[in-house]
């Protein structure tokens, strides 16, 4: 029997709810694997598992569940071990890896912000700034909506003004964020999103960066924003690309000298 | 301006939908587990900008730009048509119907329908539960 397995924390293992289940159908129940200090978080793996939008959620949940209190490193969907003994194995061979990352983990959560334009918004915004906009758009109004290529050309135009104007969001999305975060993570760039970042921060700190979310929205209302958290920490399980080139050039520094 | 806020604590679902891609793309990965198979979803992983550069594109600005008020985007301070107020799940859909969106619509379209078909034709992806052999 393969093992599905959520997550790596440390021992004790932490409170689950009674009955808890995860992936599967149906759903498999959650138990503990310990070793070494060390807790996996696993269930039978089904034989048939796909990543489907209600296994996603059983994944996510187990993960919410046990990280309420306390760091969770977790895995990525869909990781199947083959059995009980590798995943011990995996935790014993790694052990310190896996300390060093929950120590740099710890009284941490990660916070997705989406960010996204209101059309009608930012069209007003760029018409505003561009004066030469206003006027082949009034032109084509005027006109009764302007011929094939007038439409175009003015499409066009504006599609780049619009496409500037997330670039420049995007950077006030993240310039808002940064002070707030003790990382930031870019998130994977596939929804359409025109800025879509994850932070880690400090459990305290979340209501502050709430408090700035709501402060960017009002003082820039061409966005749109989606705040998802606190989240186990997906996007910092692994060192970020900073610090991971600090030990790199410190090694390269220590091996030139 | 809009800003909505799910709260997932407590294991709470808040909205899945919108943190899919971190489930499916980040968190730890251990070469010494295999990973199921998720083809069918890799659609995800296309990189769509929202301002897609197309006729299509520029022929729903230039209405877009038709239709809008610009007295009012003129006298008033720019990007005043706000939305305050809370987000409903149709609220924020009915609000991706635009020229801006429309790629960021198509991308969720395509996904739902991976996800449909992979409900549907299940029985065509094998789930690899076997350990790495090239693994020594």
């Amino acid at each position: 029997m393969s093992t599905y397995v959520y997550g790596i924390t440390r021992t004790p293992a932490p409170p689950l709810p009674d009955g808890l289940t995860g992936v599967g159908d149906p759903p498999r129940p959650v138990r503990v694997l310990e070793r070494d200090g060390l807790v996996a978080l696993v269930s039978d793996a089904p034989d048939d598992l796909k990543p489907k939008r209600r296994e996603l959620l059983a994944h996510q949940q187990v993960l919410a569940q046990a990280s309420a209190e306390r760091p969770v490193l977790p895995m990525r969907f869909g990781s199947v071990s083959q059995d009980d003994a590798t995943v011990g194995a995996v935790l014993a061979e790694r052990a310190g890896h896996f300390r060093e990352r929950l120590d740099a983990l710890e009284g941490k959560v990660e916070y997705n912000i989406k960010a996204s334009h209101d059309q009608e918004a930012v069209l007003h915004l760029v018409m505003a700034d561009n004066p030469e906009l206003r006027a082949m758009s009034e032109a084509n109004r005027a006109a009764g909506g302007g011929t094939y290529e007038q439409k175009l050309q003015l499409g066009e135009k504006v599609a780049q003004a619009v496409q500037a104007r997330e670039g420049e969001d995007a950077a006030l999305l993240r310039r808002a964020l940064e002070p707030l975060a003790a990382e930031i993570s870019e998130g994977p760039d596939s929804m359409g999103w025109l800025a879509n970042l994850s932070v880690l921060v400090d459990r305290e700190g979340a209501d502050g960066l709430l408090a700035a979310i709501e402060e960017l929205g009002t003082s820039a209302p061409q966005l749109d924003l989606k705040v998802n958290g606190p989240l186990p920490p997906y996007s910092f399980v692994e060192k970020s690309d900073a610090a991971a080139d600090a030990t790199a050039s410190a090694g390269a520094a220590r091996a030139g000298g | 301006m809009t800003v909505a806020t799910a709260q997932q604590q407590g294991g709470g679902t808040g909205n899945l939908y919108d943190v899919l891609e971190l489930v499916l793309d980040r968190g730890l990965v251990i070469d010494a587990f295999v990973r199921v198979s998720l083809v069918g979803i890799e659609i995800l992983k296309i990189d769509v900008r929202v301002v897609v550069a197309s006729v299509d594109t520029y022929l729903k600005f230039a209405e877009a730009c038709n239709r809008l008020d610009l007295e009012s985007g003129r006298n008033k301070s720019p990007g005043l048509p706000d939305v305050v107020g809370q987000v409903t799940e149709s609220g924020s859909r009915g609000k991706t119907k635009g020229a801006l969106s429309g790629a960021a619509q198509t991308v969720s379209d395509v996904f739902q329908q991976a996800r449909d078909e992979s409900q549907d034709s299940g029985s065509r992806r094998r789930t690899t539960t076997r350990r790495k052999e090239e693994r020594e």
